[in-house]
């Protein structure tokens, strides 16, 4: 990839509407937590011991990526704890928190109660399921197909999806579990 | 859609150009003449009616993706969900999708990703409330995981710009419009119980409760199934692909593996809005030159550690055997 210059950067991401992009930000700047479980390290590594778990929308202080692993940051997390997170678990924008907060888009709630309660899951909403059912034959068979792939989906929880990123060797940005644990966090672990 | 909704006020809609707004339909029903001092309002009452193009409750997309879904479900065969090889299949398209959709700006939202049984064309699509589709023969196309991944990025990236809830929102608007010049020459498209609701929502921030509007609920979920036909326009699809290349750097999948999905699609014939797909290649390789920062600012890009691993075996095998599952490429740039 070819370097350009900032302004060319930001006035080409600033035209494509796109967000997350276009703020840059520099040292003790604000950064927004991406992803559910997201691991504040001791140091720059996914194999550091946790020292606090952030969820998505909670908001850190940039302090500067470390000197020898680029890809981890140190930041300073809410109640000023610090450590070390990765590069992608990071955002400039941040990012619409829709379910916890009120229809006027005021009152935020806590997101580690959020990701705790469970409030997320799904189901086909009653008024679609009776729509699919009205029409019946294929429809109401989709129905059925989409009610029960939801249900199997409950099962897939943040821990298996952060066992597949460490064997595919992705980037280990969803954290398998919204506690610290009280031994070295496992960034390695197996298959599913 | 925006620029739909511009062009139908510019005109001023003259024939539809009937308040929104306090109307009781009931009253207007094969009363046209009645009707004509309401009809010289113009464009004053078009401007009511786009009172309807807000951002819509969770619950309300909830509703319209679930009902969109379903006929996405029922024109693909259903889902390829019978056996215990296709509900594992499912999980590990489910598990590469909502790693993707966690690092996505909307990460509250529970995401579901669905194989159809399609064998024929190669197709991805998505529903708002976080419904993304993918037809078998996409499956069965795809090389690696970061392949698979791009497809479900890029319908991720429609989900969370909200592209369809423009369409949906137009179809709110002229339903509104429509409704009303209708009902004032005795042709009614919706009955005047739905009417009014939509009549009330103008009063009420615009949005509606579809899970409790059943005709609402069918009636908008068909117009907007109808616009979704003709396909997004250039501008939407280019948006989609660069935010779906923010995802894959964002979970560490090397973006040269979204240019090989693009290159293995067919122009869509039946969608005359879609653009070709040399075009998105060309923007998109544009794109990714512009994605580095300077030394003294966080850097929200990676551009080192990238891969694209190895479909999943033997989760993909009811689609490819393990021996032909793809080889794995540790591409670092």
């Amino acid at each position: 990839m070819r370097m350009r210059t900032r302004a060319a950067v930001t006035a080409a991401v600033l035209a494509l509407g796109l967000p997350g992009m276009a703020a840059a930000v520099r040292v003790n700047d604000p950064l927004y937590v991406k992803a559910k479980n997201t691991r504040v390290q001791q140091g720059p590594s996914s194999t550091a011991d946790t020292v606090v778990i952030l969820q998505p929308g909670e908001k850190v202080t940039w302090k500067g990526a470390d000197p020898k692993n680029k890809q981890w940051h140190q930041v300073e997390a809410p109640g000023g704890k610090k450590g070390f997170v990765f590069q992608t678990n990071l955002s400039t924008t941040q990012p619409n928190m829709e379910l916890v907060t009120d229809k006027d888009g005021t009152r935020q709630l806590d997101p580690k109660k959020f990701v705790a309660s469970g409030a997320a899951v799904k189901a086909l909403s009653p008024g679609a399921e009776a729509y699919g059912k009205g029409k019946k034959g294929d429809y109401e068979k989709a129905v059925a197909d989409i009610k029960a792939l939801e249900k199997r989906n409950e099962q897939l929880t943040p821990e298996r999806i952060a066992a597949h990123v460490a064997e595919a060797g992705l980037f280990p940005v969803v954290g398998p579990s919204d506690k610290v644990a009280s031994k070295k966090s496992s960034g390695k672990k197996g298959g599913n | 859609m925006g620029s739909r909704l511009k062009m139908l006020a510019m005109l001023g809609v003259g024939t539809l150009a009937v308040s929104c707004r306090g109307v009781d339909f009931n009253t207007l029903v094969n009363k046209g003449a009645s009707a004509a001092p309401q009809l010289a309002k113009g464009a004053v009452e078009v401007v009511e009616c786009k009172k309807l193009d807000v951002e819509p409750t969770v619950a309300e997309e909830y509703a319209l993706g679930g009902a969109l879904a379903i006929h996405f479900v029922q024109r693909g065969g259903g889902l390829m969900f019978s056996t215990a090889e296709e509900k594992k299949l499912h999980d590990y398209v489910n598990i590469v999708g909502k790693n993707l959709a966690a690092q996505s700006l909307r990460p509250t939202l529970n995401w579901t990703f669905g194989v159809l049984n399609d064998t024929e064309q190669f197709n991805a699509l998505s529903a708002p409330g976080g419904y993304v589709l993918v037809t078998r023969r996409l499956l069965m196309e795809v090389d690696n995981e970061g392949q698979l991944a791009g497809a479900l990025a890029h319908e991720i990236a429609h989900g969370v710009l909200k592209h369809a809830i423009r369409q949906y929102n137009a179809q709110k608007v002229d339903a509104c419009q429509t409704a009303q010049g209708a009902k004032a020459v005795g042709k009614a498209v919706l009955s005047a119980l739905s009417a009014n609701t939509l009549l009330a929502a103008l009063e009420t921030g615009g949005t509606l409760d579809l899970d409790n509007e059943p005709e609402l609920l069918a009636y908008l979920t068909e117009k907007t199934l109808a616009a979704f036909d003709e396909g997004n326009g250039p501008k939407l699809e280019f948006e989609a692909d660069r935010m779906a290349v923010q995802l894959m750097l964002s979970a560490g999948y090397d973006p040269a593996a979204y240019l090989g999905l693009i290159s293995k699609m067919t122009d869509v014939k039946n969608q005359k809005n879609h653009p070709k797909k040399q075009e998105r290649r060309d923007k998109l390789v544009a794109y990714l030159d512009t994605l580095k920062g300077t030394a003294d600012e966080f850097p929200e890009v990676a551009t080192e550690g990238l891969r694209s691993p190895k479909l999943k075996q033997p989760d993909y095998a009811v689609i490819r055997p393990a021996s032909s599952s793809g080889v794995a490429k540790d591409s670092v740039k």
